[in-house]
């Protein structure tokens, strides 16, 4: 049997399941859950491995899973990722009305997508004309959010990083895999339907906290010392430095309040922000890094109040591997038309696939199947077949490329492929980013 | 002749040369000149004295006058006071189009008074012996403005303090002086006269931001913009607003001298010059820090330097009581008692004076004389009636100095023993020199 004739058995398989893998997804969309709290949805992944017979562990980082299928016979190990995280969207209209919590970024296609692949592979009995092997993992906490809820995890030793795949690297769950692939649901751009390449900007996180002294607001204001004013002011100080953020960078600097008092006629004591920087190189988001603990350094100077910045590693930025892609790109235009597939340039979102891509050959292609506004609340799924049944068939297409005629095409990727980090220098630089000062001056 | 008399005298000298006083106020009006600048300000008042026939000393602290006038007996010096100098508001009705100068405070009004008291005070030490000496001064630069020019006479050493009265202190030309009077216009609504109160004393701020040039289009991340420091610092120098408790009247203010140089260039060197005024010595402290950590936040959020000069400015005024009880006597014999306002002790004026700097030292009174419409350092702030500006003042000026000298209680006698000075002029002078600093933070 031929690789054509395997990827047909496969794709065919896959469409025999396409109104399970939807459901599924859809079932997923209606039980969103942020990062590190995916505890139902982590029980339908759980239930879907069972059903397809596919032994698994749970419980990694939390909420995570992980399955594999093997070959038996010697070869690369594909890595086939789903992200069990909603985002949190008010007014998102599948939005979980106590939570707030809501998939306006699509994560509920890729489990159904990672499950795709796994029908595909698994029920049409193809496994042994392949090589190597092929782990299904559905991967907690992509979109960065929650940050003081997870620094407390992380201070409370339950994780140590805050994104899914970095805490999956850490515990050990990719030292076996070779290569990883996933894809992410977007709006059509251009009238395409797949799209992929590009690259991603990477972040540090900051978690702040500006302490002043509580006073009467009214009887006795001069003897408080505002931190709501020393975030105002640091706020104006980041924006004031905008000129200095180079075009090509394209850093991003967007804070929210999480605290930002607790009784109005009480001067505010205590404000806490979230922040992320980003950048379209580590170099980069660290120097704007540096310029917004200046800036929150002066808010709280102006005050004469303190202020504690706990930096938080965040993602890498991501590069696909383009040979990965090549493969990818050709099953892609077969399944949707030559015409229908975009090259992405750079995208100032961040993911921790970006993590991923210093260590491994990676893609991170898109499906555009979406409309409305990336984390917005019209962002909905409009084509559940291309979101999710093609989607899982272009990725298992790939899997049978990779990994036939003895995994020959994997070894030369994985052979290939140059990457800047090994697990121990992405564990050093991730923690060399954790740092956590208080500044009174 | 007895003090009834001699007042009498006074005033009818004074109703006398009414023209040729209001007549010099409107020249001096004519031809604003800042202070420290005013040497055809001076030349003129140089001049009139000539008229009179009296000597005087020119040049004190650049462009300042003094002359004595002895009363033929032993008995206290009392300095009548007229400031030489104006404002510089831009679009003001009598501004000099090439310097903004304009007397939008009405100090040329004071000049007149001090010529009118000046010239009455002459006439009957004449004819009669007069237990004490007259002192008239025509004294620059009471504005507290063009700082970085001040400055720059400072480091040149042409001046050490930056204002009139502070640098004829400690030249000692106050020393032969034991009592002071001065009268300033204030707007109609104001009363004819008023006095009483107190003003805001100050420190006075030369800031610089030092930043990094380079092009604004090519290359702005390879620059360090100063402008922005100073953006920062003001929004921050804003948030202290409740923090500062309404009893102090503090002012927190300035003005931007310099924003950088080429709108292509990214802004490199910024000048600020500022003001923090407030009630209290302790208050003043306060808020100058809270101004310090502004300043310095700027700087440290872009990453720049900032070097912040602090110049001794002012003190707060205090009116001898004694003193101003005569002056209203004099006042209601002019206006009525009805046209007369005495303000509570506590009541503060906001603004500042460097004659709260002599009332520190000595009895003083700095009344006002209701006559201006507009607003005070306004574009309309216009003096309409000129003889209550000049002639009324000078009137009552000239009485209460009568009545201090020689009256038969000998008030300025039992004023200067009951007077509880804080500063000698010496202690005064080392006080002000120590509040001058000068530090450059370098944020690391």
């Amino acid at each position: 049997m031929d690789s054509t004739k395997i990827k047909s058995v496969v794709c065919d398989e896959i469409e025999k399941n396409k109104d399970k893998l939807i459901g599924v997804a859809k079932e997923i969309l209606e039980n969103p859950e942020p990062g590190f709290k995916e505890f139902k949805t982590a029980k339908i992944v759980s239930r879907e491995f069972s059903s397809l017979d596919m032994p698994h562990e749970s419980g990694i980082a939390i909420t995570g899973l992980k399955s594999h299928l093997d070959s038996g016979k010697p070869g690369q190990n594909i890595a086939v990722i789903g992200e069990l995280d909603s985002l949190k969207v008010l007014g998102h209209p599948f939005e979980d009305k106590e939570t707030t919590a809501a998939h306006a970024c699509g994560h509920h296609c890729q489990i159904a997508m990672m499950l795709g692949v796994a029908v595909g592979l698994k029920a049409s009995g193809v496994l042994e004309k392949l090589a190597g092997k092929v782990t299904f993992m559905a991967v907690p906490a992509e979109e960065y959010i929650e940050v003081e809820y997870r620094d407390n995890l992380r201070r409370r030793g339950e994780i140590e990083f805050l994104g899914g795949k970095p805490e999956f690297v850490r515990l050990g769950h990719f030292d076996d895999v070779d290569m990883a692939m996933m894809t992410h649901t977007s709006v059509p751009s251009n009238e395409c339907k797949i799209s992929f390449g590009g690259t991603n900007n990477g972040l540090v996180a900051k978690s702040i906290q500006f302490s002043g002294v509580a006073s009467h607001a009214g009887g006795a204001p001069h003897m408080g010392v505002n931190a709501l004013n020393a975030a105002m002011v640091a706020m104006s100080a980041i924006h004031a430095q905008r000129e200095t953020y180079r075009d090509q960078d394209t850093i991003r600097i967007h804070p929210i309040i999480t605290k930002g008092g607790v009784a109005v006629s009480s001067v505010p004591a205590d404000v806490r922000m979230e922040t992320y920087v980003r950048g379209a190189s580590i170099d980069a988001f660290l120097s704007a890094s540096e310029k917004v603990d200046r800036a929150l350094r002066a808010g709280a100077m102006a005050v004469g109040g303190s202020v504690t910045i706990t930096t938080l590693p965040g993602y890498l930025p991501i590069q696909s591997n383009e040979s990965f892609l090549d493969l990818y790109k050709n099953n892609a235009a077969e399944l949707v038309g030559q015409e229908k597939l975009g090259r992405l340039t750079h995208r100032t979102g961040s993911t921790d696939m970006g993590d991923l891509s210093q260590l491994m050959p990676v893609i991170h292609p898109y499906v555009e199947a979406a409309s409305g506004n990336g984390h917005g609340i019209d962002y909905v799924i409009d084509d559940y077949d291309l979101a999710v049944v093609t989607g899982a068939k272009a990725m298992a297409m790939t899997v049978i490329d990779l990994l036939t005629d003895g995994a020959s095409n994997a070894a030369r990727i994985v052979s290939e492929n140059d990457s800047p980090l090994t697990k121990s220098s992405y564990l050093s630089l991730l923690r060399s980013m954790t740092k956590e000062e208080t500044f009174k001056e | 002749m007895d003090s009834k008399s001699l007042k009498s005298k006074c005033w009818e000298i004074i109703d006398n040369r009414a023209d040729w006083l209001v007549n010099i106020s409107k020249h001096i009006l004519q031809n604003p000149e800042p202070g420290f600048h005013e040497f055809e300000t001076a030349e003129f008042v140089s001049r009139k004295l000539d008229e009179l026939g009296l000597p005087h000393e020119k040049g004190i602290a650049l462009t300042g006058i003094k002359g004595t006038i002895d009363g033929g007996l032993p008995g206290p010096t009392i300095a009548i006071i007229g400031e030489l100098d104006s404002l510089r508001v831009a679009g003001h009705a009598h501004a000099n189009p090439e310097t903004d100068a304009a007397h939008a405070c009405g100090h040329h009004c004071q000049i007149g008074m001090m010529l009118g008291v000046t010239a009455a005070f002459k006439e009957i030490a004449k004819n009669s012996m007069i237990p004490g000496k007259l002192v008239f001064m025509a004294l620059p630069a009471e504005e507290f403005i063009d700082v970085e020019f001040r400055y720059g006479l400072h480091q040149q050493g042409q001046i050490e303090f930056m204002s009139g009265k502070q640098e004829f202190l400690k030249l000692g030309a106050f020393d032969d002086v034991d009592l002071a009077v001065m009268a300033h216009t204030s707007k109609t609504e104001e009363g004819k006269f008023s006095i009483g109160g107190t003003s805001n004393g100050h420190v006075v701020k030369y800031v610089r931001f030092l930043g990094k040039a380079s092009h604004a289009g090519g290359s702005p991340h390879e620059g360090v913009n100063a402008l922005q420091a100073s953006m920062v610092a003001l929004n921050a120098l804003n948030t202290q607003r409740e923090t500062l408790k309404n009893e102090d009247t503090i002012r927190l203010h300035g003005i931007m001298t310099k924003g950088g140089v080429s709108v292509s260039s990214i802004p490199a060197e910024v000048k600020y010059e500022g003001r923090v005024r407030g009630g209290t010595t302790e208050a003043i402290a306060d808020a100058n820090l809270k101004m310090d950590r502004c300043l310095k936040a700027g700087a440290l959020a872009i990453g720049c330097e900032v070097e912040i000069i602090t110049l001794p400015g002012y003190l707060p005024i205090k009116n001898d009581p004694h003193m101003s009880d005569i002056f209203i006597d004099n006042a209601a014999t002019l206006v009525g008692a009805n046209n007369v306002i005495q303000k509570p002790v506590r009541h503060n004026s906001g603004g500042s004076t460097d004659m709260g700097d002599l009332s520190q030292i000595m009895p003083v009174i700095h009344p006002y004389t209701g006559v201006a419409s507009g607003t005070g350092h306004g574009i309309d702030y216009l003096v309409h009636d000129y003889t209550q500006a000049v002639v009324n003042p000078a009137k009552a000026l000239a009485g209460t100095i009568v009545d201090l000298l020689c009256r038969e209680d000998s008030p300025a006698k039992k004023i200067l023993s009951d007077f509880n000075q804080d500063y000698s002029i010496k202690s005064y002078v080392e006080m002000q020199r120590s509040r001058l600093t000068k530090e450059k933070y370098v944020p690391i």
